[in-house]
């Protein structure tokens, strides 16, 4: 069963464009990325489906339900961590906690409690006194603290440290096999990677592409810088998988998709000055995607 | 209900302030009269000397009288414009701190409809109008008291002229908190709240000053200051209805067009 589905959804903030026509759908039980460099409408997508803003055309439903019309009914299902954190300044954490709980119906203390250990998060400082990464761990805790069915993470890691990290995904594996199921949006490709079983790709407004993770997986570009010690012919790189190469002096930059052993292989015995090989950020994925939609 | 008590508990230390405040400042001004009272022959001569339009703009037309509810209508005018201040305060910044503040997207996503935030929002703005006047009608009327028991003759205060004269209060804050709402439902995004409001009611005041020397009765629909002509009032002992009126159906407007505008506002994003 899908638990959201998007159809042809549309909003323009008067005459600027925020999304156009997105459609996807998340069935139930999924990890669904949710991908995009910042600005591209992920926020946008998510904000309409919490009916934060009211949608130009097209339409969506969560539970096969109309996200607008029966918005207050879904909302009881839904935990939501915005992008951004920000809760009442003069409150006391464990407060704000309390007075998001009293929205649902099934949450009791000890969750509250056992959450925010995890997240090592104190009860009893005051929001204004926090810092960001501890702002966003009250985040996620009032965000999961009423067991939701579906939980909408909008980059949910930024400001958090990489064990933080790493206990917050924990978390959500763990509500992810109860059979909660989640929408994943991130602008980091790694972190996606890791938790989601498919993946929508977003650019300006408009989906890119929705692609199950390991085919993305298989399109695993690597970046390379490699500096040689001693000149090579104009077709030394003309290997099956390079693409947008760039030659500067002695210095070849240029992404790779395939078997990484057959450029250790082509470098062998080569004398080399300098290599640097790094996941290319999102932005040169995107490129390529766009390369490829522009010849196919 | 627990955004009303939440909302109640943010807005409580304002609500003190102000009722304070408006308190003080009518303790202050009334304790004036008895050292007035003792020269009102000498203090009446002063003031007729100055111009009919000077009077009327600070609220001294009740003067001639001398008595002590005369003095507490000319008080009672700087009561109404601070009080219509604050009800102009809650009023905007009521349903615009949640986007000022950034905590929209926090309330707005818990299972609550649109409908039931901006109704307990108002009711919020509503019940400390409510305290705000019931507080200030009771220490009103103990200041005149005491006033009366230190000075003699000028005559006891009427109870129901002095409700029906602080009553103006009340529904001069409905106004403005009603409109303040109505503003705060399609402005997109209010950064400060006191210019808003102080501009509006001083804009509304000068009006009815302007209409106090002008004394058209059609002009005067446009203040609502003017609805409750405390020196009328006095005189007559009585709301002209028309006004009453004219206020309450400008209150449902504004609370209409609020849920209108609102329930269909898309809430910035950060």
């Amino acid at each position: 069963m899908a638990i959201i589905e998007i159809h042809q959804l549309t909003k323009y903030y008067g005459k600027h464009k925020g999304i156009e026509n997105v459609s996807f759908s998340v069935e139930e039980g999924e990890i669904f990325g949710f991908i995009g460099p910042n600005g591209a409408g992920k926020s946008t997508t998510i904000r309409t489906l919490l009916s934060l803003i009211y949608p130009t055309s097209g339409s969506a439903t969560i539970f096969g339900k109309d996200c607008i019309q029966y918005g207050p009914e879904i909302r009881k299902q839904i935990g939501y961590l915005p992008s951004e954190v920000f809760y009442y300044e003069n409150m006391k954490v464990i407060d704000v906690l309390k007075y998001s709980a009293s929205f649902y119906q099934n949450v009791n203390m000890s969750r509250i409690k056992e959450l925010s250990s995890t997240m090592e998060l104190d009860l009893n400082k005051r929001i204004e006194d926090l810092s960001y990464g501890n702002k966003k761990k009250v985040g996620i805790v009032q965000g999961l603290l009423h067991e939701p069915k579906l939980i909408i993470l909008d980059e949910p890691t930024s400001g958090l440290d990489p064990l933080m990290q790493q206990r917050f995904f924990d978390l959500i594996e763990i509500e992810n096999k109860k059979g909660s199921t989640i929408l994943f949006s991130s602008h980091i490709l790694p972190e996606v990677q890791k938790l989601c079983t498919r993946v929508a790709i977003i650019k300006d407004g408009s989906i890119v592409k929705i692609e199950n993770m390991d085919t993305l997986r298989n399109d695993n570009y690597k970046k390379f810088m490699v500096e040689l010690a001693a000149p090579v012919s104009d077709g030394f790189f003309q290997l099956d998988g390079i693409t947008n190469l760039v030659k500067d002096g002695s210095q070849f930059r240029f992404l790779f998709r395939g078997d990484i052993n057959r450029i250790l292989d082509l470098m062998h015995g080569q004398p080399l000055k300098n290599l640097l090989i790094e996941e290319p950020s999102l932005e040169e994925i995107f490129m390529h995607y766009y390369q490829k939609e522009a010849t196919s | 209900m627990n955004i009303i008590r939440l909302e109640m508990r943010r807005g409580m230390k304002s609500l003190i302030t102000w009722t304070v405040s408006l308190v003080g400042l009518a303790f202050l001004f009334m304790m004036i009269y008895p050292s007035l009272a003792a020269q009102m022959t000498d203090f009446l001569q002063i003031m007729k000397s100055f111009p009919p339009a000077f009077r009327e703009a600070f609220g001294m037309t009740n003067f001639e009288n001398g008595s002590v509810i005369g003095f507490y209508s000319f008080v009672l005018i700087y009561v109404l414009l601070a009080g219509s201040i604050y009800a102009m305060n809650i009023g905007v910044s009521s349903l615009s701190m949640e986007v000022r503040d950034k905590t929209a997207d926090f309330l707005y996503s818990k299972p609550v409809s649109r409908c039931r935030i901006i109704s307990s929002k108002i009711i919020t703005v509503l019940l400390q109008i409510l305290i705000i006047n019931i507080v200030f009608m009771i220490s009103g009327w103990l200041i005149l008291a005491a006033i009366q028991s230190t000075t003699s003759g000028s005559g006891r205060v009427d109870i129901r002229l002095y409700l029906l004269m602080t009553a103006s209060l009340a529904i001069l804050q409905l106004f403005f908190a009603s409109l303040g709402l109505f503003i705060s439902s399609f402005l997109k995004r209010i950064r400060t709240v006191l210019p808003i409001s102080m501009g509006v009611v001083f804009f509304f005041y000068t009006l009815y000053i302007l209409n106090q020397t002008l004394d058209s009765a059609e002009l005067a629909y446009i203040s609502p200051f003017s609805y409750f002509d405390l020196s009328k009032i006095i005189q007559t002992g009585a709301y002209e209805i028309r006004y009453l009126i004219t206020a309450f159906v400008l209150i449902a407007l504004f609370i209409a067009a609020t849920y209108r505008f609102y329930m269909k506002k898309d809430l910035p994003s950060i």
